[in-house]
């Protein structure tokens, strides 16, 4: 009976949080479906007078189409790349002991990299890539977002490696596996759990970022989403309407691609494959 | 001859240095510099460079950071986003960690539960701040006739001091706990069993479970959690700007939006990366404490 | 499992080969890009992306801005009319007016030439001019119309034509260092229901608050009181009718005498009959007020003015007028133009001299008054028929003619932050206590005049 309880108050209280936590998100659909004149009219809680005119607008007008596939193409490429290079680095910082105290200065500096504050960034970064004729392209911001991400990405999957315990990728190498191999065959798939969560954090700060693409495009060409948000933000006045239309399309791509991922949190499915 | 390698403990060895492993770091490192390098000479440089009329008019020295700490300003900036950081870190961490736990369990659902609370941090920052905005706001928002359908007064919270901090605390948590819980369910997930197994059997309370066999495993995953989340917390912006533009009066003003107007509204870019070295540099000093407190934790 | 055929195994079982071809592929571009940038090696480029046209005149031009509703019908309408007119393609690009400000100043400072025109907000003018971001448009040889209002044209010239002047540039001829395209100025919306006539001074909008206010039904004031820049805004109209100054012509604060404080106590006046959070309002809270039919008056900039007829965003079509900002000694409106300068590394300069002359013609201003925009010249807004299609431009005309510039130097974007924070604590307390209105303005004006007077000694160039 107790027991019962217990699961009641559990599933009731998650769904209160779940409550909370999705409320902000309706509140943002509803907006995006009224008029301006709705929005400020009064509170309700879903459109009386639902109008789709925010997003053809934010299409037509705004052209957040090539927002969109700009922010997918740059984030796809840039968050795979730094995956690759971060892992590699992340297992090698968990797995051996390095000269010149690398281990813990690595670990650092990387962390360094990634404080370092947008402002302190834009201007010379906008710098070099005119120099090099990469304003306003993706390449320029996936170069950009690769080297940013490779920061975190080490630093996250160094401690998830380092949870998984050595035993096991010896007990595949002692099988003739190399390193490299007992890596990808072995580790990885025991990562998974972290490898998703870095990959969904990496994902969600690449597209979002806002100060960099800002400053370093300058047309629909090349304008990430956050970018195209915030041309909706005028110098005195925010088309509230537009904006909240924005946010519910900007956030479907990472809400598709977490839905991807998340079952690799399954525990249990990946131990019990090497065992 | 591999046998014998895998063998002996790591430590030990220290004849033949494999090239390897730093091979390994070799691609991430370029990537790293080739980003950080420049900008970080460029901000030094421009930090003891004295700007008028917007641009660059030549060597001045230690001023910018003299006048930086002179200014009343930055220095509330520095508390303000001291508070801040440890208020959101703090909660996001509990209630991170208290949902991490609710949801490792076999649950049904779980998939869509694990969705639906990562939603915040899927949406851009900047649209998190006009969403707020739109809850918060007096006169269109939901927040006042809430309150007042409760019987309480309404807050207004965005047109008081104290209230509009705590605003954007919340704001804060909301957007930002389903990253902790995120890496943290990500490390419970990989948690060896067998210990915890073993404990079980042995009889162990739940209790008696978490603080004796899975916190300390899961340490060195929550330093992570805690390391990441805290660097970024210092340097939100988007959303608070969006939300609140650091007022009222210097309420929310942030070291991220003080220095962000000393740029580029007061064009005052060398005393704008004096002060922002200057926060690198403290918190970089942090990190390496941090840094050390979880490779000891791992061991 | 069989081993891995290479024999040139290290210690740790894994193959140098492998290792480094994996490594190598992946870092090569990274490398590449990342070295090079960080050593600063290369030609320069042009940046920006979306060619300019070389050469003397003929071709295209560039044109960045900052994204706003006022600057539709130039974007969408005038543009392609310009490639009819001239022949000259104008490519415009438009970002978050941030990174705007940003991207122009680096591509100025740089020279880069990735722009041929910056649209710019007037405010700007003073450290673009000062520091070589944009060219004298004087010396370029631009014709001006004379028919453009001189109040809005003044905001163009580098140094100023009057006011207090920094002291590198004291001696100096004012030239021309940007146009203006847009007489962006703030008015009077009042709503016709509560007025009889149209008010003419800060009485009579406060006497029709008093009386005819119910709040929180009907508010009979509205204004921008978030921190610095807006709650300026709100400010400085009151300010300039009491007689007082942001700056006097030495630079010293004029806002803490007597004049000043008066002012502040005006608006501290209205607060039985505006909404207790002001303190948070900014535009569009406050627009949405009068739009929403919950207020009676209050003061802004030209941008609202479309939205009041369109029934998408307003319940009171037609009925909201506008007026000259209300007297007290003077009627005294702040202008905040959109201008445009010229990029000191733009491509093709003839066609930018080209594209503003053209843009500020006569005829050309006419159309654009024409769609209900603030043009510029004095025919424009003042013509009959427009002016009863649309009602707000011959107020523009007015409160151009009547307008007070803000100080002009780089540093006034801090200027009103100082003051902005102070009129906002001010204000913030002045609705919770309720009275004791003049000390409450004292104390925080004097604050902001010590901060700004500090701050200027500071920079050391006044």
């Amino acid at each position: 009976m107790s027991a019962r309880v217990h699961r009641i108050g559990l599933y009731g209280g998650l769904a209160l949080i779940l409550l909370i936590v999705i409320f902000p998100f309706w509140w943002m659909v509803d907006t995006s479906l009224k008029h301006p004149v709705d929005i400020f009219g009064g509170v309700t809680l879903y459109p009386h007078n639902p109008t789709g005119d925010n997003y053809s607008r934010l299409f037509d007008t705004y052209h957040f189409g090539s927002y969109l596939v700009n922010s997918i193409v740059v984030v796809t490429i840039s968050v795979v790349v730094s995956m690759t290079l971060g892992t590699l680095a992340a297992y090698s910082l968990a797995r051996f002991p390095l000269r010149f105290g690398l281990n813990q200065s690595a670990l650092v500096g990387s962390l360094i990299v990634r404080m370092i504050p947008g402002i302190l960034l834009v201007i010379p970064l906008y710098i070099t890539l005119a120099r090099w004729g990469l304003l306003n392209t993706r390449l320029g911001l996936i170069l950009i977002y690769t080297g940013l991400n490779t920061s975190f990405v080490i630093w996250m999957m160094q401690s998830f490696i380092a949870e998984i315990p050595r035993d096991i990728e010896e007990a595949a190498m002692v099988d003739g596996d190399s390193r490299l191999s007992a890596l990808w065959r072995v580790v990885i798939p025991l990562a998974a759990p972290g490898l998703a969560a870095t990959a969904i954090f990496s994902v969600i700060a690449t597209y979002n970022d806002f100060l960099i693409a800002l400053s370093l495009t300058s047309t629909p060409k090349a304008q990430t989403v956050p970018v195209g948000v915030s041309t909706l933000i005028g110098k005195i006045q925010i088309e509230f309407g537009p904006m909240a239309a924005a946010g519910v399309i900007g956030a479907i791509p990472i809400i598709i691609f977490a839905l991807l991922v998340q079952r690799h949190f399954v525990r249990g499915l990946t131990l019990g494959a090497v065992k | 001859m591999a046998e014998t390698a895998t063998v002996q403990p790591r430590r030990a060895r220290r004849v033949r240095l494999p090239a390897g492993p730093y091979l390994l770091l070799l691609p991430a490192a370029v990537a790293l510099a080739g980003v950080s390098l420049y900008p970080l000479f460029y901000g030094v440089r421009a930090s003891v460079t004295r700007y008028l009329y917007g641009r660059d008019y030549g060597y001045t020295g230690l001023d910018n950071y003299r006048h930086a700490f002179d200014d009343p300003f930055f220095r509330d900036a520095l508390w303000t986003t001291a508070k801040f950081v440890v208020c959101t870190v703090t909660i996001e961490t509990l209630l991170g960690l208290g949902l991490a736990l609710l949801v490792s369990r076999e649950l049904r659902f779980s998939g869509p539960i694990r969705v639906g609370l990562i939603l915040p941090m899927t949406i851009a920052p900047v649209v998190v701040g006009v969403m707020w905005r739109l809850i918060y706001d007096s006169g269109v928002g939901v927040t006042d006739p809430l309150f007042q359908a409760l019987g309480l007064s309404a807050p207004a919270m965005l047109s008081h001091n104290g209230t509009a901090f705590i605003a954007v605390v919340v704001v804060d948590v909301w957007e930002w706990t389903p990253l902790i819980f995120l890496i943290l369910l990500a490390g419970l997930q990989s948690l060896p069993q067998e210990p915890l197994e073993a404990a079980l059997v042995d009889g162990a309370g739940r209790v008696r479970l978490f603080f004796d066999h899975t916190l300390p495993l899961l340490t060195p995953v929550l330093l992570v959690a805690i390391v990441l989340r805290t660097i970024d917390s210092i340097g939100t912006f988007d959303q608070i700007y969006v939300l609140t533009k650091g007022g009222p009066g210097t309420a929310t003003r942030l070291v991220s939006i003080h220095a962000y107007n000393t740029a580029f509204l007061f064009t005052q870019y060398g005393m704008a990366a004096a002060m922002l070295l200057a926060v690198l540099a403290a918190v970089a000093l942090l990190m390496v404490v941090a840094v050390r407190m979880m490779r000891r934790a791992a061991r | 499992m069989t081993k891995r055929g290479d024999t040139n195994l290290g210690p740790d079982g894994y193959t140098r080969r492998q290792v480094m071809r994996g490594a190598l592929a992946g870092g090569a571009a990274l490398s590449l890009g990342g070295l090079a940038a960080a050593c600063g090696g290369g030609s320069s480029s042009s940046s920006g992306g979306g060619g300019s046209g070389g050469g003397a005149g003929g071709g295209s031009i560039r044109i960045g801005s900052f994204a706003d509703p006022a600057m539709v019908p130039f974007r969408d309408d005038f543009l392609p009319k310009f490639k009819d007119d001239t022949g000259i393609t104008a490519n415009y690009s438009e970002t978050n007016y941030d990174a705007w400000y940003q991207n122009s100043k680096t591509d100025g400072l740089q020279k880069s030439g990735g722009y041929d025109i910056y649209v710019m907000d007037d405010n700007w003018v003073p450290e673009f001019a000062a520091g070589g971001i944009v060219q004298s448009l004087d010396q370029l040889g631009l014709k001006v119309n004379p028919d453009i209002l001189e109040k809005g044209l003044d905001q163009g010239y580098w140094p100023p034509k009057t006011g207090p002047r920094l002291k590198d540039f004291a001696n100096a001829t004012p030239e021309l260092f940007a146009l203006v395209i847009i007489d962006d100025v703030q008015m009077l919306y009042y709503n016709k229901d509560y007025f009889s006539s149209p008010p003419a001074t800060w009485d009579d909008v406060y006497n029709v608050a008093k009386t005819k206010s119910n709040p929180p039904k009907l508010y009979g004031w509205s204004p921008r009181g978030v921190a610095g820049n807006p709650i300026v805004q709100t400010y400085l109209p009151l300010l300039n009718a009491y007689g007082g100054n942001f700056a006097n012509d030495d630079w010293s604060p004029g806002f803490n005498g007597p004049e000043g404080i008066a002012a502040l106590e005006r608006l501290f006046s209205f607060i039985p009959y505006m909404p207790s959070s002001i303190a948070d309002y900014d535009t569009t809270e406050e627009t949405a007020l009068l739009l929403q039919g919950h207020c009676t008056a209050l003061t802004e900039y030209t941008g609202t003015a479309h939205a009041v007829d369109d029934p998408q965003q307003s319940k009171v079509v037609d009925k909201i007028d506008f007026a000259a900002t209300p007297k007290q000694e003077i009627s005294g409106p702040a202008i905040g133009t959109f201008i445009c300068g010229i990029a000191s590394g733009a491509k093709n300069v003839d066609g930018a001299v080209k594209f503003l002359e053209w843009f500020t013609s006569d005829a050309v201003q006419k159309d654009f008054a024409g769609g209900g925009s603030a043009a510029v010249t004095g025919s424009a807004l003042r013509d009959p028929t427009l002016g009863s299609k649309y009602r707000w431009l011959p107020a523009i005309a007015d409160a151009v003619d009547n307008s007070i510039p803000k100080p002009r130097t780089p540093d006034e974007p801090k200027m009103e932050d100082l003051l902005g924070t102070a009129l906002n604590q001010a204000l913030v307390e002045a609705i919770s206590k309720k009275s004791g209105y003049t000390d409450i303005a004292k104390s925080h004006l004097n604050t902001a005049a010590q901060q700004i007077s500090d701050y200027l000694a500071q920079q050391g160039t006044y």
